[in-house]
């Protein structure tokens, strides 16, 4: 019995698991997200901008060196890598903002 | 085959329950967190409508730093207002229902899981989760699953090729021994290996059973040849008497006397055949129903007065030492007749001026009860056979007798749960019969 073999059996075992979600759009062509671009890495690091302005506080270091990470892995091509920095530094302005 | 195939049941069942307790419970993590989004966003509906619902939307992404979140939220032509998903996927069509779809993420395709969600007004809204790597955790869940099922199988596969070889190898061997000894050789037994092991142990037992059957045949066989001897004589003395009488009587007397003598002698062969029937009868044990509470004592002293005439005849005295005796449990005449026969034997083959003692003695363990003479006694090497049907020894020959007395007081001991033991009274022979006590 060798490798493939074994996975067969094992996805069918996934399949046995996992009957419960019908396979949506199997012969069409698989949904795009637009959360993983160029784009949207550069939309993110508007609203970083934003919401510095916007804020009462100093603004954190982390913030300064994720955004600037973020930008530069985005622009390197490390788009998904780039927006999850973003996202951080997004996140640590939102919860600056909403502390009291 | 039967092992095998319920230690493969079992790992199977393991593997299951471990893929539920692990994959399953990843599934149901995805599917909470679709149904708690799905409530947070109808919620954020009920209070602001669309506009705060597109802006929930796009903070919940801009948030979402496990990078793991799908939204789209359409209007009723299906246009994207929100999320990020470029366009509603074919085949989400019912509301409620879990959906596994195939979407592209940076250039790589991934999988993940949706659910529909229809709003007032004909808006429809999509939330996901890329599931992608719990996906690929559980094929190595169920690689590693089903590697561990296949190693269990063939592991089960060769432990019962193991232990049928093992059980066939012993079986074998006893089934030779038994093909053997049922095809007449008796002096087979059944191999054992050495190894000390519990087919060693049931090797050794069975020969030990064959060895008891051999013991038995043999004192069968010599029975038989005893019958056969014991019984000729006594038989072919009547028979000639029988027809010398025939032949030679002169008056209807001397043929009537010929005739008593004749059935004297049968009536002798008819004895051995009851004692033998006795003995078997006490030895397949039919006499416990006959069980009570016995007094030792006065069966002594009933035995005493029967022979105190016999002994007085022939110049024996006879002396009784039966001090209180506790009763046991037993046969009242299956024991009178075992003192009976020991009693016999004593005053049979005691010199004239001798003495015969019957004592009985409160034990521990129960009674004992002795019966002594001043005879010529047993030598040592035949007290062991002294038990058997039909063995008499050198001294014995010249007296009456069967040889069946001893083989009937050993009987009626094992019968009680006794023993009987032949010891030299110095002079003369002691016979104690040791019984349990009431229980």
């Amino acid at each position: 019995m060798d490798v493939r073999a074994i996975r067969s059996l094992g996805l069918g075992l996934l399949l046995l698991n996992g009957g419960t979600a019908a396979a949506a759009g199997a012969d069409s062509a698989p949904s795009v997200v637009t959360t993983d671009t160029p784009e949207y890495c550069q939309k993110l690091f508007d609203r970083i901008g934003q919401a510095i302005q916007t804020a009462t506080g100093p603004t954190p270091v982390e913030v300064a060196s994720l955004s600037t990470e973020g930008k530069r892995m985005c622009h390197d091509g490390l788009t998904r890598g780039g927006i999850l920095r973003l996202r951080r530094a997004l996140l640590i302005l939102e919860q600056g903002s909403a502390a009291p | 085959m039967v092992y095998a195939g319920l230690l493969a049941i079992s790992a199977a069942a393991l593997a299951f329950y471990l893929w539920w307790a692990t994959a399953g419970l990843l599934d149901r993590q995805t599917e909470a967190a679709i149904h708690a989004d799905a409530q947070g966003l109808s919620e954020r509906w009920t209070e602001g409508r669309l506009p705060l619902l597109v802006l929930t939307i796009r903070e919940r992404l801009e948030q979402n730093v496990d990078d793991d979140a799908l939204y789209l939220l359409v209007n009723s032509d299906l246009q994207p207002l929100a999320g990020n998903l470029r366009g509603w996927p074919a085949g989400v069509d019912d509301p409620g229902q879990p959906y596994e779809l195939r979407v592209t993420r940076a250039g790589a395709q991934t999988v993940a899981q949706v659910q529909r969600y229809d709003l007032p007004d004909g808006y429809h809204l999509l939330i996901g989760r890329d599931v992608q790597a719990r996906v690929k955790l559980r094929q190595l869940l169920a690689d590693a699953l089903l590697w561990g099922l296949v190693v269990v199988a063939v592991m089960a596969l060769a432990g019962a090729f193991i232990v049928r070889s093992l059980f066939r190898r012993t079986l074998a061997n006893v089934s030779v021994t038994a093909a053997a000894i049922s095809s007449g050789d008796f002096s087979r037994r059944v191999r054992v290996s050495g190894r000390g092991d519990e087919f060693d142990q049931l090797a050794e037992t069975i020969n030990d059973m064959l060895d008891r059957i051999a013991r038995l045949m043999e004192g069968v066989r010599q029975v038989s040849n005893a019958i056969a001897h014991d019984l000729r004589t006594p038989i072919t003395r009547a028979r000639a008497r029988l027809e010398d009488a025939a032949l030679h009587a002169a008056t209807p007397g001397e043929l009537h006397a010929a005739i008593e003598r004749a059935t004297g002698d049968l009536d002798g062969i008819v004895a051995v055949f009851q004692a033998l029937l006795r003995i078997s009868e006490i030895e397949a044990g039919s006499r416990r129903a006959a069980f009570t509470s016995l007094d030792v004592g006065a069966v002594l002293a009933d035995v005493a007065e029967l022979y105190d005439p016999l002994a007085e005849e022939k110049g024996l005295r006879l002396t009784l030492d039966a001090p209180s005796i506790p009763p046991i449990h037993g046969d009242p005449e299956m024991l009178r007749q075992a003192v009976t026969n020991l009693t016999d034997n004593a005053i049979k083959f005691s010199p004239p001026g001798g003495e015969v003692r019957l004592s009985a003695v409160a034990v521990p363990s129960g009674v004992e009860i002795a019966v002594a003479d001043q005879g010529p006694g047993i030598p040592p090497e035949d007290r062991s056979r002294a038990t058997e049907r039909f063995f008499r020894g050198e001294a014995a020959r010249s007296t009456p007798g069967s040889g069946l007395g001893l083989a009937l007081v050993q009987a009626v001991a094992l019968l009680h749960g006794g023993t009987l033991r032949l010891e030299d009274a110095d002079p003369g022979l002691r016979a104690t019969l040791s019984l349990p006590g009431n229980e």
